[in-house]
């Protein structure tokens, strides 16, 4: 995989994108876990790839000015956001903009609408739009107003989440054929896209993520089991530090991944449990959350072990 | 990855932002539907059950259904004459009238003979007292008008069948558990036989569980279009009191029977004991196994952290129930598994063997493979261990256990009267 992702990039068509190494939570941790995960990550994509990005992706499309001031700590010059309309306050998701809280990143919203035609709906017999085909989507394209759409959807969109047979990968290798029959549109890699002079500044001062409909962080946070186990964590995270271990320290940043919480997403009253738990290889929310705690209580011993700490039962 | 708001997932919805199909995974409990029977009745049914316990003296989950599902038909407005071969005393149900063989067949305190439970040689006159029973059944003259005649697993079927064949009505048939199950495997011919019979003459079978649907089609070769399920459920605790959080006790309410894994709660209690402290297992209810158990607590070396109750009344249990930090049935077979319902309606988390039939209709219990000790006690050990998950898991579950009652069951019962009866060819 990783080889191809190599020849991908060698193309020059490619952006890759600076992240989190661990695809965390890193950013609701004390510093300086989220600048030493991001540089992790930086360090992989050279090492890997020869690359050396100049835009930040935040785990789950997490934005909010606060990362942006990070971003731009770290010498980014821009950042990904989801093109929400409770922040652009009707303004169009397809113009540039720059942070407010810092003016020297630029973003790049995702179009959500446009992405999800792509990444969730394209098999659903149930929509309207079905069977989406590539030059009905290069007219949405072309009939959208604006400077750039952000179109992303996960990796998994093309053979997993959507089969070979639904006419996922047809659809992705006619689409750029349809979209040269609209001489307005031409592709840009990330910082093509947000190189120029931004449109306005945008401002987010509460975090927002890609998720529900509310756009926050309530699919990884959002109840009880979620934020006790997230809570744990940082704990955790204080010992695991002091004890100098860095197998223990990786450990438990394994840990800050976002699935683990988004397995212990429950469902309010009425809504159908089977449904969120689509992506979950937990037999429940409970089994997550039981399983998640005695990986930490067996790590928080391990560093107390390290730091010569005798462990009262 | 996996920021899919699951609502937006394909097919979950459909173009006009409805649920779709995804989102109503699971089915009504009736599985394939009665189309072209009508789904009330437009008359009062007069409906005959041949029971078997009923309460208060009730040791299992059959007498708890017989009670709830005659209170519930007769709020309905059918009327039933609940048959018995005990002379009571009856917990009142207004619309249910009782009659019992002029000769009870038993004391109800020692009514099962040890070797039924285990299958072991039957010394006992079990036999010859369920053949009474039968006979008298059958022979029941000047009942009035009947509907439908119902039987509640094997004890009645064969009156049953003769009564419901000399009436011209139809015969219904709740399954419970079989005999495969509650003998683990080393059945006895006589009940099987009197299963089948109930079983091939019934028009309408009914299981408390799918599990037990797909016995009743793998094993008593049941035509699948006529055996539905209906779960049983639990009534809501008028005074349920909330939950100390600080105190440990991990409870088991059932029979004390083979098929019931006892000694599985045990050997994990073993393993949680040494590890968490200021643990109480408490094991409520009576039977064949006791000593056995006992002993093996004495083994085991926790005999101080298990305490034995017996027999405990539906008040005491409720407390048992108001006081427990997590319940446990750890049964090799449960066809269903009524006090699991009633520990989650109570708000205790609860942890189940996987095959059981309330399984099927929770997910916010522990399912664990009934062999598994080791699972039992890692489950067992972090319900104690992690108070938010024992509050999330109390409530969603009780939430779940409470959604839907007997009076859902019973409506779901009326409806498999009318398809029998429509077979029989019984006018409305």
């Amino acid at each position: 995989m990783i080889e191809r992702l190599r020849a991908l990039y060698a193309t020059g068509r490619v952006a890759l994108l600076a992240e989190t190494y661990y695809h965390s939570l890193a950013f609701l941790v004390p510093p300086p876990e989220l600048a030493e995960e991001v540089a992790q990550h930086r360090a992989m994509l050279e090492r890997e790839f020869g690359a050396r990005p100049s835009v930040l992706r935040m785990t789950e499309l997490a934005y909010s000015d606060d990362l942006a001031r990070f971003a731009e700590s770290q010498r980014f010059t821009g950042m990904l956001a989801e093109g929400w309309e409770g922040v652009l306050g009707g303004q169009p998701p397809t113009y540039r903009y720059c942070a407010a809280s810092a003016p020297t990143v630029n973003l790049l919203l995702r179009h959500y609408r446009l992405s999800d035609d792509v990444g969730f709906r394209f098999s659903s017999r149930e929509w309207s739009e079905h069977p989406l085909t590539a030059d009905k989507y290069a007219r949405w394209l072309a009939a959208t107003p604006g400077e750039v759409v952000g179109l992303f959807m996960d990796f998994e969109t093309f053979g997993e989440h959507h089969a070979a047979r639904t006419g996922i990968l047809e659809f992705l290798s006619a689409l750029p054929l349809e979209v040269a029959r609209h001489p307005h549109l031409e592709w840009a890699t990330v910082e093509e896209a947000i190189a120029g002079h931004p449109r306005a500044p945008l401002s987010v001062p509460v975090t927002m993520s890609w998720a529900d409909q509310n756009r926050d962080l309530g699919a990884w946070l959002g109840n009880d089991l979620q934020r006790s186990a997230f809570e744990a964590a940082k704990k955790v995270g204080v010992v695991a530090r002091r004890s100098s271990d860095p197998a223990v320290l990786e450990d438990w940043r394994k840990l800050l991944t976002s699935d683990h919480f988004y397995y212990m997403y429950v469902s309010g009253h009425g809504a159908d449990q089977g449904v969120h738990q689509y992506f979950s290889s937990y037999e429940s929310p409970y089994d997550a959350y039981a399983n998640y705690m005695n990986a930490l209580t067996d790590l928080r011993r391990r560093a107390l072990d390290r730091l010569g700490v005798p462990v009262l039962k | 990855m996996r920021r899919e708001n699951p609502e937006e997932a394909p097919g979950a919805l459909d173009s006009t932002g409805k649920l779709g199909p995804a989102a109503r995974r699971r089915g009504r409990a009736v599985e394939e539907g009665a189309l072209g029977t009508p789904q009330r009745a437009t008359r009062p049914l007069r409906i005959v059950m041949v029971g078997w316990e009923f309460p208060p003296n009730h040791t299992g989950g059959l007498g708890v259904h017989s009670y709830e599902i005659t209170r519930e038909l007769t709020r309905l407005g059918h009327r039933v004459l609940f048959l018995t071969p005990f002379a009571g005393p009856f917990t009142p149900v207004d619309g249910v009238t009782f009659r019992f063989p002029g000769e009870p067949v038993g004391d109800p305190a020692a009514r099962y003979p040890p070797a039924y439970w285990s299958g072991a040689s039957l010394d006992s006159p079990f036999e010859n007292a369920t053949d009474g029973y039968n006979a008298w059944v059958g022979g029941l003259r000047d009942l009035g008008p009947v509907d439908v005649v119902h039987v509640h697993d094997w004890f009645g079927t064969l009156g049953a069948r003769e009564l419901a064949e000399r009436l011209g009505r139809p015969l219904v048939m709740t399954v419970h558990s079989t005999e495969y199950d509650r003998s683990l495997g080393h059945p006895w011919d006589h009940i099987l036989a009197r299963e089948q019979a109930g079983v091939d003459a019934a028009l309408r079978v009914i299981a408390v569980s799918r599990h037990l649907r797909q016995q009743l089609i793998d094993r008593y070769h049941a035509d699948p279009s006529k055996v539905r399920v209906i779960y049983n459920a639990v009534r809501p605790s008028e005074r349920l009191e909330h939950i100390d959080p600080k105190k440990r006790v991990v409870l088991y309410v059932g029979r004390l029977a083979a098929m019931k894994g006892v000694d599985t709660f045990l050997k994990a209690a073993a393993r949680v004991v040494p590890v968490v402290p200021d643990v109480l297992f408490v094991v409520a209810g009576e039977g064949p196994e006791y000593p056995r158990l006992l002993q093996l607590a004495a083994r085991l070396e926790i005999g101080d952290r298990v305490m034995f109750l017996g027999h405990v009344s539906e008040e005491e249990r409720e407390l048992l129930l108001a006081g427990a930090s997590v319940f446990v049935l750890p049964s090799v077979v449960e066809p269903f598994g009524i006090a699991a319902l009633e520990a989650m309606a109570a708000g205790v988390p609860t942890i189940v063997s996987r095959t059981s039939g309330v399984a099927e209709i929770s997910s916010s219990i522990f399912r664990v493979d009934f062999w598994d000790v080791e699972e039992f006690a890692s489950r067992i050990a972090e319900l104690l261990e992690y108070p938010t998950l024992r509050a999330a898991m109390g409530d969603q579950g009780r939430w779940e256990a409470l959604k839907e009652g007997w009076p859902e069951r019973a409506r779901e019962t009326v409806v498999i009267y009318l398809e029998a009866m429509a077979a029989r060819g019984v006018p409305l």
